[in-house]
């Protein structure tokens, strides 16, 4: 499987070119078009309580698209996310990555998609009280509206929760204010992640939610 | 006429430049800023031609049913246009074959082609996108904007194309609606739902985002609107 990103920053797409007999793992309604000779099928994202979970939960689609060459020759597919911005793969190898609801693309079939528990100061922060996690071996997709940032950390660092779209394993996220109750919410700041450790921080220049936050009193 | 394509790919605007005499008809509301010198009438139709039926037909494809003609009474009369969506605009020059137009993505064309509704059959009303399409024909420019970046795809065989993610394509190609894989239930429950299947040869050129995907994702992070009671 080989990988391009086009149109980055504003509206990124991906062109992946699969091999006789590979499969491309990719969120429900991600294809923008493909060749003729790939077939796809609707999985349900992790068995039906994976699934379950998954929907409820994590806030991500009960079903993902898998999509397989099964022709003799390469065959190409569009990849593309919701929102106008940045695409970028992650390669896994054997590490994990955590991904915010909405912000997974596609991922390769050596890629395991799982939830895992994210504490109740996630869910007071709207977050939910479970997060995505992907861990094994090959390329994941993730998008983010507006331009991607990665932040390499070492220590502590913080960001506003709406503007995180992924992190290394080895983060601790925890949800709090920004400084005293009053500053916090003067400053419109209200709840932002603190993370700590060392890794990884993918962050996305804008948010959809804080889009409809803007539009939501003009209405 | 000079045609500059300014601010690709995210903001990007269009400045036609005229000669004198020359003529252009552009999508109601597209219209930013223009220079005197222009004569504009407001239509239902193509100019000098009778029209209404075709405006019912754009109405009835979620068009504008007005269109600005735009024609030139002095040399270096200009205009600049731009559509609703952040994304991109390309111009494709016809040689007596025709365009096929997603509605949403026509932006104008010079008074030299001719635009109806393509109503490309019953097929239409089962996309959820609402497709409709527009028949461009005869010789000259024709301005087409998309939502993201213009990807074109050279088919040759079979291609499928999200219905949401199509701009354009050559009259050539055959399209039917289709599924993405080989079941009805896969596709509908993988989010892919109704895609179109384009067989033959020529281009068919796509857009990398979807209003609607983009559009169902802010929608549902927005208020309900409350109907007030009088």
């Amino acid at each position: 499987m080989k990988h391009v990103v086009h149109g980055a920053p504003s509206f990124a797409h991906i062109e992946i070119t699969l091999n006789a007999g590979d499969t491309l793992i990719a969120e429900s309604g991600a294809m923008a078009s493909m060749d003729a000779s790939l077939d796809q099928k609707a999985k349900m994202n992790g068995g039906f309580f994976g699934a379950l979970i998954r929907k409820f939960f994590g806030r991500e689609s009960f079903f993902i698209s898998h999509f397989t060459n099964m022709s003799g020759r390469d065959a190409k597919i569009i990849i593309t996310q919701k929102a106008p911005g940045d695409i970028r793969a992650i390669k896994l190898t054997g590490g994990g990555f955590y991904i915010q609801p909405g912000a997974f693309v596609a991922c390769e079939t050596g890629v395991k998609l799982d939830v895992k528990w994210a504490g109740f100061s996630s869910w007071v922060a709207g977050e939910g009280l479970l997060r995505n996690y992907v861990h094994g071996h090959g390329a994941v997709f993730i998008g983010g509206y507006g331009a991607i940032y990665d932040k390499e950390i070492d220590g502590e660092y913080i960001i506003d929760s709406s503007h995180i779209i992924g992190y290394s394993r080895d983060i601790k996220l925890n949800v709090g204010m920004s400084g005293g109750i009053f500053s916090s919410f003067l400053s419109g700041e209200g709840l932002v992640a603190r993370v700590e450790g060392k890794g990884k921080v993918f962050l996305q220049s804008r948010s959809v939610r804080n889009l409809a936050n803007f539009i939501n009193p003009r209405l | 006429m000079q045609i500059d394509i300014l601010a690709q790919p995210a903001n990007t605007i269009t400045k036609i430049t005229f000669a004198q005499n020359e003529e252009i008809t552009a999508e109601g509301g597209s219209m930013v800023a223009m220079s005197g010198g222009l004569d504009v009438q407001t239509t239902t139709h193509k100019r000098g031609k009778r029209g209404i039926g075709r405006a019912v037909k754009r109405a009835f494809a979620g068009e504008n049913i007005f269109l600005n003609h735009y024609k030139a009474e002095r040399d270096g009369a200009h205009l600049y246009i731009a559509p609703n969506l952040s994304g991109d605009i390309m111009t494709h020059e016809l040689q007596g074959g025709s365009l096929i137009v997603q509605a949403t993505s026509f932006l104008a064309h010079e008074a030299s082609v001719d635009m109806d509704v393509s109503w490309q059959g019953f097929k239409n009303m089962l996309s959820s996108e609402g497709l409709f399409w527009l028949k461009m024909s005869g010789t000259g420019k024709v301005l087409i904007n998309s939502f993201g970046a213009i990807y074109p795809v050279a088919v040759d065989g079979e291609y499928i194309v999200d219905t949401g993610h199509i701009v354009a394509f050559d009259e050539g190609l055959n399209f039917s609606l289709s599924k993405a894989g080989k079941s009805w239930m896969s596709s509908i429950l993988g989010g892919e739902g109704i895609v179109c299947r384009f067989k033959g040869k020529g281009t068919v050129w796509c857009q990398s985002h979807s209003p609607s995907g983009f559009g169902n994702a802010l929608g549902r992070l927005l208020d309900p609107i409350v109907e007030h009671q009088q």
